[in-house]
């Protein structure tokens, strides 16, 4: 009796226990063996830490797309925006530029000064210059410059004793103006009867106008102070 | 009498393979180490018999305490990040060893 009785437990319990067997059988076959816990575990996380780098990339996808566009659209304004700056500079005289234009050289009078004469006439001055610039630009010069120092924009032509200040910088005679544009209207424009050119060789100075194929000018490299002048209208403008 | 107790575990291991159950895989474990509790009640059970010690309520009552206890203790010890399924691997492999020895040696004095 007690045998029957533990034969049929023994029984009973391998029943359950084939039952568990074959369950985890299905399992184990299921899920292939060689992904044990702790390596789904390793692929969860390796997963999850993809997952997110996926996540921030495609959000750095969005972004730079949206950076592309914007960088298209102003790239277009930077284009404009560097053809502009680069008309404003030579203009300016803040960049080196060339280009066909005239050389016109002017010196003192080689007539000895007779007792009487007046000294002034017979010397270059600034009020020359100045109008010759004058003349030049009139006549559509897009770039001057006397003895190298380039007239810009801001540029002043004034006596200083015996020598001329361009640029803050002292310059003798002889002096070469140079300036680009097309040659033969530079040079009519100076050439022109009552011109102060035509004045200067009646007064006997050394004057001469030179076509020229090509003229390199210097920029102006000094410093360009603007501490009063504000942007008034353009601000209005680009708002 | 073992034809009928294997007899009763084909058809617990047919009965398992046709129930429309599949263990989540993370349960899988602890199953396992279910399993291996419940083998070793078995053979323990067999042991006991063939000593003519056998109890049926230690036996019952060890084969499914042990087993649950089993589980339960690994997934203790998953949550408390120790891995006390290796301690009941180790217990209840000896001990399923043991068993079998001593029934391997019952066997080998009966004939």
């Amino acid at each position: 009796m007690k045998n029957k009785s533990a034969q049929i437990s023994i029984a009973l319990v391998c029943l359950v226990m084939g039952v568990l067997l074959a369950i985890q059988f299905k399992a184990t076959e299921n899920y292939q063996t060689d992904l044990i816990p702790e390596r789904i575990d390793e692929l969860t996380q390796k997963l999850n830490t993809v997952t997110q780098q996926r996540d921030a990339l495609e959000e750095e996808v969005l972004s730079l797309r949206d950076k592309l566009i914007n960088v298209r659209e102003t790239d277009k304004a930077m284009k404009d925006l560097q053809d502009e700056l680069q008309k404003v500079q030579m203009a300016a005289g803040t960049i080196p530029v060339e280009g066909p234009g005239v050389a016109v050289s002017l010196d003192d009078s080689t007539i000895s000064i007779q007792p009487g004469d007046n000294a002034n006439y017979s010397i270059i001055h600034d009020t020359d210059l100045l109008i010759l610039v004058n003349e030049l630009k009139a006549s559509g010069a897009e770039a001057i410059a006397i003895n190298g120092e380039r007239i810009t924009a801001m540029s002043e032509i004034r006596c200083a004793g015996t020598l001329i200040l361009v640029n803050w910088t002292k310059i003798g005679p002889p002096f070469v103006i140079e300036a680009i544009g097309d040659p033969d209207m530079l040079q009519s424009g100076l050439m022109l009867n009552g011109g102060h050119l035509n004045t200067l060789k009646f007064l006997g100075l050394q004057t001469s106008v030179q076509k020229m194929e090509n003229i390199k000018l210097q920029a102006y490299s000094g410093p360009m102070k603007i501490t009063y002048a504000i942007p008034s209208q353009y601000q209005e403008k680009a708002e | 009498m073992w034809v009928f107790v294997i007899f009763c575990l084909l058809v617990g291991l047919v009965l398992g393979f046709q129930l429309p159950v599949l263990l989540p895989l993370v349960y899988t474990k602890y199953m396992s180490i279910a399993v291996l509790a419940a083998l070793d009640s078995v053979f323990g059970g067999i042991r006991a018999y063939m000593e003519e010690s056998f109890d049926n309520v230690i036996f019952i009552s060890g084969f499914f305490v042990n087993m649950l206890l089993a589980a339960g203790l690994a997934y203790m010890g998953d949550r408390l990040g120790v891995e006390l399924y290796l301690a009941a691997v180790i217990v209840f492999g000896v001990r399923l060893f043991n068993n079998l020895g001593i029934i391997r040696r019952y066997l080998l004095k009966k004939h």
